[in-house]
């Protein structure tokens, strides 16, 4: 996920910094096709190959997550181990990018110890993060968060009381704020919602993922 | 199940993405390429307060959520179907109240039809869900494209990103927006359904502004896509779009949200 067009001027200065960055040019920098792809024939649009866009194998998932965490500009967040992996997708970048032919896995990853999103392109087939952003932006919850988020609203006495016989977690919801003054403006946050078994909702709780704990409870009707 | 579909005059590939539905690409239409991807990025839903009493109206208003469309809410298999002119692909999801079918449908007169339908009662009834499609076409190559708008009984090129609202105006077959493509002339044209209270967003395409995992930007910042709009030129250029509508509950849901989609001026 690229942040807002400000946030990304921001994210330039930790680019240039790492020596293993390889920055992503403009789209039309027709000099730089073909660099790095050695005797690889220059793709274009309407040859592209389908395979580029498959399902990334397990090996290529450890293998992306070993080279972002490799980064000397992510040495931090991997010392410290307090981050989550979102998200690991193929990616495939249109020519005439350099990176265009090559297999790209997008590795999305929220850092609890800076509170930051890292959304980075790793070139699998140069064994580089060639793109790296890091940005205030929330990403989508893992489903590890969604567990969690389940488990601390499912131990709160004040949720507890106010569930009804038969109510169970029914599902977590990926929740943001819109008010300043809330908690989970600013903060990681999910919502959990209680309920019967493919019945109606009863009660929603608001988790701060940070902290973890129950930040709201509210009946469902007045949500 | 083999990902590509050769059929109705479209040959296309497909995968179950994460947390954006399925996601459709490399689409060509009589052997010319149409689209380089499309997806559903989410469906957000916002909530409005049910009482109007003047205690409750004071108290605070909860901000949208959403849940992912993707392998974790998938609920049974992709599903591949041949229809009378034309081949469907659909998915249904489900997270607690909330449910929904993905279809992508190619009929072979060049339309394509990204639709959703919402169900589900959700937590009561007064709520908006706003599904966020997003298409990359590349009408006969990336580049050298435009983007028009049908206002004022003509349509208009739109010279720079931005955000474009269904004012209420059409051609003669309801399109309201199109992307153009220099070389060929041909056309891909946008009708919303009526109802939908639709939108589109259309973006330069930049490496990098890919679809976002969330529709959270940074705190106080806009979401996606709003925040991938600047003031970039888009004429000749490659353009991304947005299509996102506006659906309230009532009673009589489900509901089919989306456009129509229509090729113009492509083929043998």
């Amino acid at each position: 996920m690229a942040a807002p067009k400000k946030a990304v001027k921001g994210a330039k200065s930790a680019k240039s910094q790492g020596k293993t960055a390889g920055k992503i040019p403009p789209k039309n920098a027709a000099k730089s096709v073909g660099k790095g792809g050695g005797s690889r024939k220059t793709p274009d649009v309407a040859n592209a190959d389908p395979a580029l866009f498959d399902p990334l194998t397990a090996g290529e998932v450890a293998d992306a997550l070993r080279t972002l965490t490799e980064d000397r500009r992510l040495g931090s967040m991997a010392k410290v181990g307090r981050y989550r992996v979102i998200c690991t997708e193929p990616l495939v970048v249109k020519p005439p990018h350099w990176m265009a032919g090559h297999r790209l896995a997008r590795v999305v990853v929220y850092d609890y110890a800076a509170d930051r999103t890292v959304d980075a392109c790793v070139d699998l087939d140069a064994g580089v993060v060639s793109h790296l952003e890091l940005t205030k932006s929330q990403p989508m919850l893992s489903r590890d968060e969604e567990a969690l988020a389940i488990s601390i609203a499912m131990t709160d006495e004040r949720v507890s009381s106010k569930l009804l016989l038969g109510d169970v977690p029914q599902t977590t919801m990926h929740y943001w704020g819109r008010n300043p003054k809330d908690i989970s403006y600013t903060r990681r946050s999910a919502a959990v919602i209680f309920g019967r078994r493919d019945g109606h909702a009863s009660v929603v709780a608001v988790v701060d993922l940070l902290d973890n704990q129950v930040t709201q409870v509210v009946p469902a009707e007045m949500w | 199940m083999s990902n590509v579909i050769n059929e109705a005059n479209w040959k296309f590939h497909w995968r179950l993405t994460e947390s954006a539905g399925i996601m459709v690409y490399l689409a060509d239409y009589k052997g010319r390429r149409v689209m380089w991807e499309g997806s559903l990025p989410y469906v957000t839903v916002d909530h409005q307060q049910q009482s109007l009493d003047v205690a409750t109206e004071a108290s605070e208003v909860h901000g949208p959520w959403w849940t992912p469309l993707g392998t974790r809410t998938l609920q049974g298999p992709v599903r591949v179907q041949t229809f009378r002119g034309g081949v469907e692909l659909s998915a249904v999801f489900q997270a607690g109240p909330y449910q929904y079918t993905q279809l992508w449908r190619f009929h072979d007169d060049g339309r394509i039809s990204p639709w959703l339908t919402i169900y589900g009662p959700g937590v009561h009834d007064q709520h908006t869900y706003h599904p966020h499609w997003r298409f990359d076409f590349d009408l006969d190559g990336a580049r050298n494209d435009a983007f028009e708008r049908f206002e004022g009984n003509r349509w208009h090129r739109v010279e720079t990103e931005g955000w474009f609202p269904y004012g209420g105006e059409a051609d003669e077959n309801g399109a309201v927006w199109r992307q153009v493509d220099f070389d060929s002339g041909s056309a891909i044209n946008i009708r919303p359904h009526s109802w939908d209270d639709a939108e589109v967003f259309a973006i330069r395409y930049h490496d990098g502004e890919w679809a976002p995992y969330s529709p959270r930007s940074a705190a106080g910042s806009q979401p996606f896509p709003a925040a991938y709009v600047g003031d970039e030129a888009l004429d000749g250029d490659d353009v991304t779009l947005w299509y996102v509508a506006h659906v309230h509950f009532d009673q009589s849901f489900p509901y089919t949200a989306g456009p129509w989609i229509k090729v113009e001026g492509l083929g043998s």
